[in-house]
């Protein structure tokens, strides 16, 4: 009898049941990681030993993995990253506490793209992750690992971090469920920062439920972290099944405009799929209604999000020298020893990264890119706060098409590349609670629509989601590779 | 105008070098991408926008008393160093 691949009312009832116990679960999870490893290298640690604390809430005794950029004290943590490649923290994160003290079992640390910088699965120092419904095939990230172990039924959940939709955008490649709350919902107490003013802790899962049973436990406000939000009171799966009847939500015209002219059939038919799923959705009670949205703002938000997270990742790395921790470099002098180990410890993504970050705050550029992609990200966040005075949420694709092959790279100036392989990113820059699900298969591949809510309304948005799951027809499924 | 030279020297601003190759890959990238960047200019009346540096107006950031709590124990915060001498970093000599 197989468990991970279940539900957490699944495995909680069969704990409760005394059918299963917790040691055989986390056997089963780490015994599955090592079968998938040679396939998907989703892990960059798998533990040996479990570690539980006697508690009783959902989640105890349930195995479920975390990105390799959460802070673990005593577990390696490299955040994918040549430079960490050694690092073993001497504190905890708080998501990583919160859980524990809840009685959840960490069964490993996930592959990552380096620095949480990238949205491939491709540039972890370890090697690169496969989607597990293709192995020729990227699963996303960067919180590839983390999506590829849920998909694969290693665990029920897994925890990833999310600054412009590294946690959305590989579960909609994975076929499964991603949760990025309202930002500081969840404490970044001991996660790597990239940057600051973007960076959410969430998590992925099968269902909108466990979802919800996980958020329940990781949000709070946290003494450690000044831009956690205050505590909510409120418990999200309680009000899961709430009545959505006349709750609103609208979908932007410009992001698929004339997608029916289209050469690509993978698009044409990702867009015919969200737009019957949208006719499912108002046959559940909800208004859905198309919006237009200044396309100007839209055709920003790349390069708005590319301007702001390569200036914040560049200052927030600035600390990885190789010297109070982290790889050394060699050298006569501290210039040498640092300049030696940042260049041996980045690969060449970060280095142009962080050079158009450097780029970006010289003195003669601050004004014309920087503060002109802040000001930009007020406009759209702005616009998106005045549509949420009339509607509920947004609900869009989550990507234009399936997971793309590797080496496979779209027209990077191309409406569909900047708006609809993009738009996660709007989300980050309001803080707004955003969730993918999937909804459906094109040409094999999972494909999944995506749906962001008011900033603070986490509790709406699970419950619209988790009524949106009943026509998915998608809900608990395990991909290919993990069956 | 972006050259090889000045990415060089954004590069050794951050500490670290790249390869000739890539340089060129990144002179090549920045080409798009300020062109990308060019749709932010374009955007009319931005001049009168403040920047936005936060998702929401903050209204609850919490200060800390400043008081003495978690510590990090020397012993610790040298754990993850790879050169150390009297529980201290050692690094090569800084002023002769």
């Amino acid at each position: 009898m197989r468990y991970m691949d279940k539900s957490i009312d699944e495995i909680r009832k069969a704990l409760d049941a005394q059918t299963v116990t917790s040691d055989t679960l986390f056997q089963e999870s780490v015994s599955l990681a090592k079968q998938y490893q040679p396939a998907s290298n989703a892990f960059v640690t798998i533990l040996e030993e479990k570690k539980e604390q006697n508690t009783s809430t959902i989640l105890s005794g349930i195995p479920y993995a975390l990105k390799d950029n959460i802070s673990t004290k005593g577990i390696l943590t490299t955040s994918s990253s040549n430079i960490l490649k050694n690092y073993v923290p001497v504190y905890n994160a708080t998501v990583y506490e919160k859980l524990e003290r809840a009685g959840a079992v960490l069964m490993g640390k996930t592959v990552l793209d380096e620095l949480a910088m990238g949205g491939t699965g491709t540039t972890g120092h370890t090697g690169i992750v496969k989607n597990p419904w293709d192995d020729t095939r990227q699963i996303g990230g960067s919180s590839a690992g983390s999506a590829a172990a849920v998909a694969l039924g290693i665990v029920p959940f897994a925890i990833g971090s999310d600054t412009g939709d590294s946690i959305r955008k590989p579960a909609a490649f994975g076929g499964i469920v991603g949760f990025k709350p309202t930002y500081g919902r969840v404490s970044r107490y001991g996660l790597f920062a990239f940057a600051s003013s973007l960076d959410h802790v969430g998590c992925f899962a099968r269902n909108v439920k466990d979802i919800a049973y996980v958020t329940d436990i990781i949000k709070g406000k946290d003494p450690h972290d000044m831009t956690s939000l205050p505590d909510d009171n409120k418990k999200y799966t309680d009000t899961l099944d709430h009545d959505i009847k006349g709750r609103k939500l609208f979908y932007i015209k410009e992001a698929f405009e004339n997608y029916e002219n289209s050469d690509n059939l993978e698009y044409k038919e990702t867009i015919s799929k969200f737009l019957e799923t949208v006719e499912k959705v108002r046959e559940l009670g909800f208004v859905v209604e198309e919006v237009s949205f200044p396309k100007e703002l839209l055709n920003a938000v790349y390069p708005t999000y590319m301007a702001i997270s390569c200036a914040e990742a560049t200052s927030n790395n600035a600390n990885l020298t190789g010297i109070p921790f982290g790889v050394r470099g060699e050298g006569n002098s501290i210039n040498e020893i640092m300049m030696d180990a940042r260049t041996k410890g980045f690969s060449e993504l970060i280095k142009r990264r962080f050079v158009l970050g450097s780029y970006i705050l010289q003195k003669e550029n601050q004004e014309k890119l920087f503060k002109n992609a802040q000001r930009v990200r007020r406009m759209i966040v702005d616009k998106m706060n005045a549509l949420f005075k009339k509607y509920d949420g947004l609900l869009m694709p989550a990507s234009g098409g399936i997971a793309p092959h590797f080496g496979e790279k779209d027209d990077q100036l191309s409406d569909r590349y900047l708006i609809l392989e993009n738009h996660l990113v709007i989300a980050n820059f309001g803080g707004f609670p955003s969730i993918t699900l999937p909804s459906g298969f094109v040409n094999e591949m999972p494909i999944a629509i995506n749906l962001t809510g008011r900033q603070f309304e986490d509790d709406v948005v699970l419950n619209m989601a988790y009524k949106i799951e009943t026509i998915t027809g998608c809900k608990n499924q395990i991909a290919k590779g993990g069956k | 105008m972006i050259t090889k030279e000045k990415l060089k020297d954004y590069a050794g601003k951050l500490m670290f070098d790249m390869k000739e190759e890539e340089y060129d890959t990144l002179v090549k990238e920045f080409d798009v991408i300020l062109k990308q960047m060019d749709f932010i200019g374009k955007i009319e009346g931005i001049e009168q926008v403040e920047p936005m540096t936060f998702p929401y107006e903050i209204g609850h950031a919490h200060f800390r008393k400043d008081e003495v709590k978690d510590i990090l124990e020397t012993v610790d915060a040298v754990k993850n160093a790879s050169d150390v001498e009297n529980n201290q970093v050692r690094v090569p000599k800084v002023v002769d």
